[in-house]
């Protein structure tokens, strides 16, 4: 591996959080998600030459990724865009400007994951796992679509809580 | 000024990553994140937190999967417990089970009449007739290796090397035996395979993609290939079913349509006549007012050498797109071909 490769690959690391959730925002389901960002990180490693080092590299990376969901969902699949340009632009421009403390605050996600049981965590398996709505996801668990709709609401509700106390207490101890 | 009468919050924001949102809620909350720049930022951090959740599930799995494994590798199990596969916890799961499926046997005799299943059948084949195109998500619930009896020749099935699981793998099917199979590599990479109706072909993560006239070439994949159930032809496996299975209705549902959903969905049970092949026991739940099937479980399927428990779960019936058969879609225009 050349030096230029480890650099992009160092670079790719840490946008690949926020590049990641961009492409979510656009292409909801995490198959089509995780297909367009392998061929954006293949497309951000071949290209990286052509990468202006004075300007952010996350921005740089969002907007391959920009060019990769358009060209993937034209070409596969039939996924309806539910944003239009205008807002797939500046959804580009607010995901550049999260700050590197916000998404490193995200880490305390998976503790906070680790404390869900029962049907909490089973109906996480089935959304983020095995990529089912919430209407097949009812069909599996017994509970009606909107009831578990409203559980997934609830249960990210509990995560996002979990994670800014865990954050807040780390922050003191420092 | 005209306001916006709808108030955006997380929940709105949960409604749209579930696709729960009706166009119009869709549309609101298109015009809304266009409307500020700090809308934006607000949908973005919700974005993340939903996009990670995902990776800190997956990554919870692998740690759960290790301690497992550190927790049953030292106990001793008998030769013929450790080759198919049985715990205790599963054994109680098993006689729970049998629990269950002696009530559903008892109410079914009490419900229904084989010829009014055979009815059923009849009604849900012809639902099927129908061309939609149609994606399936499949769960393994329990891979059960038989333990063979002394030295013997492995069977040419048996000496394939290993496939990608078939665990949380998708499945298009169109007509004329058109299908499509995405399953994930351990290392994250897609394993497709497929056929357009004229090739059947294979794109491995790596090498070249192989491509056949013989249109079996690939669906050894996928179970059902060695019996008359299909799993890329619905119709021509229910039609099947009509033939080699005893066929029984019951109004209710397996054990977690019981909760939900009432009389709108049913359950058909096949079990699986003396000396015919195919998986023992096939479970249908079909929508009672349209015969669409919902989900299909199928117990003792033959896989290889394996007996699968797997289940098979309608996610989309919806046109794809023109050529998704084809292989050329699903990877790199510059890789090579290699016709079989």
């Amino acid at each position: 591996m050349d030096d230029n490769t480890r650099q992009a690959m160092r670079q790719w690391t840490l946008a690949q959080p926020v590049v990641s959730a961009y492409v979510t925002s656009v292409v909801r389901d995490f198959r089509d998600r995780d297909d367009v960002l392998q061929e954006v990180a293949i497309a951000v490693i071949e290209s990286f030459p052509t990468y202006d080092p004075s300007r952010p590299f996350n921005g740089w990376a969002i907007g391959v990724a920009r060019n990769k969901i358009g060209t993937y969902l034209r070409e596969r699949r039939r996924s309806r865009l539910v944003f239009d340009d205008e807002t797939v632009e500046l959804l580009a421009t607010a995901f550049e400007k999260i700050s590197p403390e916000r998404v490193q605050q995200l880490d305390y996600l998976h503790d906070c994951m680790g404390t869900l049981e029962g049907r909490a965590r089973k109906l996480c398996e089935l959304r983020y796992e095995s990529d089912l709505k919430p209407a097949m996801i009812a069909g599996l668990v017994g509970m009606t679509a909107n009831t578990v709709a409203k559980s997934l609401q609830r249960i990210r509700e509990q995560l996002r809580s979990c994670v800014e106390r865990k954050a807040a207490l780390d922050g003191a101890r420092r | 000024m005209k306001r916006n009468p709808i108030k955006f919050n997380y929940a709105y924001f949960d409604g749209y990553f579930d696709e729960v949102l009706s166009d119009k809620e869709q549309d609101a909350l298109n015009a809304w994140i266009k409307a500020d720049i700090d809308h934006a930022r607000q949908f973005a951090e919700a974005t993340m937190l939903h996009d990670r959740m995902r990776a800190a599930l997956v990554d919870l799995g692998k740690e759960q999967s290790e301690i497992e494994a550190d927790r049953v590798s030292p106990v001793s199990w008998s030769q013929s417990e450790r080759s198919i596969g049985f715990s205790l916890p599963l054994l109680g799961t098993a006689a729970s089970i049998a629990i269950l499926c002696l009530g559903v046997l008892w109410l079914t005799l009490g419900q229904a009449t084989a010829s009014a299943a055979s009815r059923e059948l009849d009604r849900i084949i012809m639902q099927n007739v129908r061309s939609a195109d149609r994606t399936y998500k499949i769960f393994v619930e329990q891979t059960v290796t038989p333990k063979r009896n002394g030295m013997r020749w492995p069977t040419q099935e048996e000496r394939r090397p290993p496939k990608p699981s078939l665990d949380g793998a998708t499945l298009h099917v169109g007509e004329n035996n058109r299908f499509v199979l995405i399953r994930k590599t351990e290392s994250g990479t897609s394993f497709i395979t497929g056929s357009d109706g004229e090739l059947s072909w294979a794109v491995n993560p790596m090498g070249p993609v192989r491509v056949s006239t013989d249109l079996n070439r690939f669906n050894r994949d996928l179970p059902g290939h060695e019996s008359s159930l299909s799993l890329t032809n619905i119709h021509d496996g229910l039609a099947s079913l009509r033939r080699a299975y005893d066929v029984q209705l019951s109004s209710l549902g397996p054990e977690e349509f019981e909760a939900q959903v009432g009389e709108s969905y049913r359950l058909l049970t096949a079990v699986k006549k003396p000396n015919e092949r195919g998986p023992q026991r096939v479970e249908i739940a079909y929508e009672s007012n349209t015969g669409r099937i919902q989900n299909m479980r199928f117990v003792h399927m033959p896989y290889g050498p394996d007996r699968l428990d797997l289940r098979m779960v309608l996610v989309e019936e919806n046109p794809l797109p023109p050529k998704f058969f084809d292989h050329s879609i699903h990877h790199a225009s510059d890789r090579p071909i290699e016709k079989e």
